[in-house]
């Protein structure tokens, strides 16, 4: 999920990084509004129990372990801007750290780990949380977010890759979306569990800001989601040509034409 | 409890060691971009770099057999990828060999950077260099608490482990998320009283420090020594 440097060209990396600058600069001005200089140890130690949290290890089936991504379960807790800028710590500190994802490639993981994921998977959390009163529905939009979280932000990894020409679409799109609609369930699993622990112990923790209502803010954040997703029309363009590419190596180039 | 402090080597005296961090920031982000958009074709260029590599790490004095440890971190990445191909049928020597020459090459420099300067030199030149310092102020309280908050959650680990054996895998898993719930409540209950201890102490935002940074003459050949080496290699495979 961490990409590497060197698995991306500039011409995926360099956009990527101004896409998620934008966006986190954005998400900065945002949690500071509410949180003032309070927010810089509350982010810190937060950002700390994430990054312990992903290198605990639990075992998924077949012998394999996966780990936690936490985005959601910040994303509940913390609301979204505020969960976006630990995100994007965590993902600095596991750069810098562990080389666990490249310099050059850290806007790309930024996109696909800090925004589109955890924003996407907050904004299905809300819906169901309005639709559904109560801790119930809190707790199956947590379980349908954090899938999805985990869903989004590999299907967004395999279009930078394959915009890239490192790996073909038609391959790297259904591989990575397949292993991770699997390793999401546990994600879920676990976020599921979190939150109704947190529910009965201290639910005054709960981001709250949200819980009202649909208006004209809705319409606001829908309208960003649906820019991001202009901006990166051009590299859904290049994917015809992944296809074309691997129809013609696989030699049926003249049926697809 | 074991943990993998990333400055380990930061206080080996070496002539990387010794440069200013903003200098050794500068030069290994150039060293990363110019591997990254060297053209997949030229091999030639990806020795020359891996001998330029080598040079540094020579001259660094870290222990190669860590460098190579810590590097294998993108063998996972190379192999998946490589699969990916061949199940398409598109995978060739020269794709798969950029590819694994570029990262890792990335990371040996990215690692050169990090181990040989202090955590927090490293967090104050990012800062100079005009890094959102908000972004940088709450990495290095990370980088304060991650020890902390590992700590005990390593106890509470050996704490289930030796009470509960066995039992179905559900079990496992819901003992596990009840575990890390809790050590959130803990860590942000933490975290208040951190903040509080600070606000006792004067605390506004800012996190100020004494030892300034101060450029020598060293640390301009050095910038300039490996600019003009990438040049040249630049140059010796366009020219090919």
């Amino acid at each position: 999920m961490h990409i590497p440097d060197g698995f991306l060209t500039t011409n995926t990396w360099l956009p990527a990084w101004v896409v998620s600058a934008g966006g986190i600069g954005y998400c900065v001005r945002r949690t500071s509004r509410l949180l003032k200089e309070r927010m810089i140890p509350l982010m810190g130690v937060m950002a700390a129990f994430i990054f312990a949290a992903q290198m605990l290890n639990f075992p998924v089936m077949g012998g394999t372990s996966g780990h936690l991504i936490g985005a959601v379960f910040a994303a509940i807790l913390l609301g979204p801007y505020a969960a976006a800028v630990v995100m994007t710590v965590v993902l600095i500190a596991q750069c810098l750290i562990f080389q666990d994802g490249g310099l050059t490639a850290l806007g790309a993981n930024v996109l696909n780990m800090a925004i589109l994921g955890p924003a996407c998977g907050y904004f299905i959390y809300n819906i169901i949380r309005r639709t559904i009163k109560g801790n119930a529905g809190m707790i199956a939009g947590a379980a349908l977010a954090s899938w999805a979280s985990v869903v989004i932000a590999a299907s967004t990894c395999a279009l930078e890759l394959s915009a890239s020409g490192t790996s073909p679409f038609p391959v790297v799109f259904p591989a990575m979306v397949f292993i991770h609609a699997a390793i999401g369930i546990g994600e879920a699993v676990i976020t599921c569990v979190m939150v109704s622990l947190v529910l009965k112990v201290r639910p005054d923790l709960i981001y709250q800001k949200d819980a009202r209502p649909f208006g004209r803010r809705d319409l606001v954040f829908g309208l960003a989601i649906a820019a991001i997703l202009f901006l990166l029309a051009p590299f859904a363009s290049k994917f015809p040509d992944g296809l074309e590419r691997a129809a013609k190596d696989l030699g049926f180039a003249a049926e697809v034409k | 409890m074991r943990h993998s402090y990333i400055d380990q080597y930061s206080g080996l005296d070496s002539i990387v060691a010794r440069l200013d961090p903003r200098i050794k920031i500068i030069t290994f982000l150039s060293l990363i971009i110019f591997t990254v958009v060297t053209p997949a074709s030229s091999r030639q260029e990806f020795c020359l770099q891996g001998l330029l590599a080598f040079a540094i790490l020579s001259v660094s004095r870290m222990p190669a057999s860590f460098i190579f440890k810590k590097s294998l971190v993108v063998i996972p990445f190379v192999v998946a990828v490589s699969i990916f191909n061949l199940i398409a049928g598109r995978q060739t020597i020269g794709a798969f060999s950029a590819i694994f020459a570029k990262s890792v090459l990335s990371v040996v420099y990215l690692i050169l950077l990090v181990a040989t300067t202090r955590f927090p030199d490293l967090m104050k030149a990012f800062e100079r260099l005009k890094c959102p310092r908000l972004i940088i102020t709450i990495l290095s309280f990370m980088y304060r608490y991650v020890f902390v908050i590992e700590d005990e959650l390593m106890t509470m680990q050996v704490a289930k482990e030796s009470r509960s054996f066995g039992g179905p895998a559900l079990f496992h898993v819901k003992v596990f998320s009840n575990i890390l719930a809790s050590l959130f409540i803990r860590s942000y209950e933490h975290a208040e009283e951190v903040y509080l201890a600070m606000c006792a102490r004067g605390f506004d935002g800012n996190i100020r420090t004494l030892s300034e940074f101060k450029l020598r003459a060293a640390d301009g050949v050095f910038l300039f020594a490996v600019s003009l080496i990438m040049l040249f290699i630049r140059v010796a495979g366009a020219i090919r």
